[in-house]
């Protein structure tokens, strides 16, 4: 019997040299399928299968691997190794997974929104007030990102003097919360710490903007020590980083409305006060004139006042006096007699029109 | 502190102070001009100190691309 060229392995080996080809051949393999079989041992290590019409393989990962809530029937993208187990059995050992598809994105979505409000971190009170206007701020995004172009517009437009310092990530993809994540450390990990961070991406698939619902990364914005602004994607979106923020902006262009202040409008202000202030002038001058007028004529009148009265005054003493006068006495047909009055002595009778010299004839009391 | 030296939060706030006093007890014609004058001023310098204000935006090196 001839010999065999073909190697004789041992099963250790042959299982060694099996994993080494697929490593060869498939570093990391991305498989798309849906969970079965769900399940957690010890709280540490997760097993399911991955399956669609035609085949199912097991996967293994460890739960501080899961970012996203998963459960059986979900549409998942694994991105995993392959590997022959020194049982025998092929399965996939699992370096990321992601839901695949709308449905199980919002599936998890609302998973994990569940969990993490039950802990309480969307709670209004965690809610931190962001400094009026900051002056030093960090920015965690791509730079190359239309969002981020629209950030930097409309800071640049509204206010100045504030130092920027921006953390360049990847704002989608698998290794976008990770970046995000790492960045908000560093952030937090500065001597002197920014004032604001401010975590923006512009609008994409809700596969784009699956990465601001990674569990890891919103825990890692509710546990900033730096008040948070998130503005991801457009108004309508809502991702759980937006929820845990401090302050959500509905877009990356309202983060820069709501971080600081409109420069043109506190101008406009400004201006609007002093403008204001020249009127007042002239109505308090106005006021004070018409005062002074109204003191004048109260004056006047006082002075009006006082010589009536005194006219009225000098009239009635007038008719007094012109009562007293004795010509009005001889006119209303009195006389006036002067001399003595004792019998024999001669008297002037002075009547209106005529003095007359009489006699005194007697003299008798009344 | 002269008035080049203060920033504009300062100056807005003495701004709001010099409006303040035009409405309060305090008020006489005398001193009305004066501090008009100043008001005008003020405006002027926060106007001018906004609008030549620039950010200062820097990327910073640190790159993030690893896994931690």
């Amino acid at each position: 019997m001839a010999k065999s060229l073909q190697p004789i392995f041992s099963v250790s080996d042959f299982i060694a040299v099996a994993n080494q080809t697929f490593e060869y051949a498939f570093p990391t393999v991305e498989v798309e399928g849906e969970v079965s079989s769900f399940k957690v041992n010890q709280s540490k290590f997760v097993f399911f299968d991955i399956k669609d019409s035609g085949g199912s393989i097991g996967c293994f990962m460890t739960v501080w691997q899961m970012r996203v809530p998963i459960e059986d029937g979900m549409k998942v993208i694994v991105s995993a190794v392959p590997k022959l187990t020194q049982w025998g059995k092929f399965s996939l050992t699992i370096k990321s997974i992601r839901p695949s598809g709308e449905g199980a994105l919002k599936k998890s979505f609302e998973l994990l929104k569940l969990k993490l409000d039950k802990e309480g971190l969307f709670e209004i009170e965690r809610k931190r007030l962001l400094p009026r206007i900051p002056r030093h701020i960090a920015v965690i995004s791509s730079v190359q990102a239309a969002g981020y172009a629209d950030f930097v517009k409309i800071l640049n437009d509204r206010w100045g003097g504030v130092k920027v310092d921006v953390a360049h990530v990847q704002v989608q993809g698998v290794g976008a919360p990770d970046q995000i994540i790492q960045a908000i450390n560093y952030f937090n990990q500065q001597e002197i710490l920014p004032e604001v961070v401010v975590i923006i991406r512009g609008g994409g698939s809700a596969d784009d903007l699956s990465a601001f619902n990674d569990e890891l990364l919103v825990r890692a914005i509710a546990s900033s020590r730096i008040p948070t602004l998130v503005g991801v994607g457009h108004e309508t979106d809502e991702s759980l980083s937006d929820l845990v923020a401090d302050v959500r902006a509905s877009t990356p262009s309202n983060a820069a409305q709501i971080l600081v202040p409109d420069k043109s409008e506190i101008i406009r202000a400004v201006n609007s006060q002093v403008s204001s202030l020249l009127p007042r002038i002239l109505q308090i001058i106005n006021q004070q004139s018409h005062d002074i007028e109204l003191t004048l004529i109260n004056v006047a009148n006082l002075i009006e006042r006082s010589i009536d009265e005194k006219i009225r005054w000098v009239t009635h003493t007038s008719n007094l006096l012109s009562q007293l006068d004795p010509n009005v006495v001889l006119n209303r047909g009195y006389a006036l007699i002067r001399g003595s009055i004792i019998t024999g002595s001669e008297i002037n009778i002075e009547t209106q029109k005529f003095i007359i010299k009489a006699e005194v004839k007697d003299v008798v009391k009344k | 502190m002269s008035s080049k030296n203060k920033s504009i939060q300062e100056k807005t706030i003495e701004l709001n102070k010099l409006v303040e006093w035009f409405d309060s007890s305090d008020f006489t014609l005398e001193l009305a001009l004066d501090k008009f004058k100043q008001a005008e001023k003020l405006a002027i310098d926060i106007e001018s100190d906004l609008s030549s204000l620039k950010n200062e935006i820097q990327v910073i090196k640190q790159k993030f691309s690893k896994e931690p």
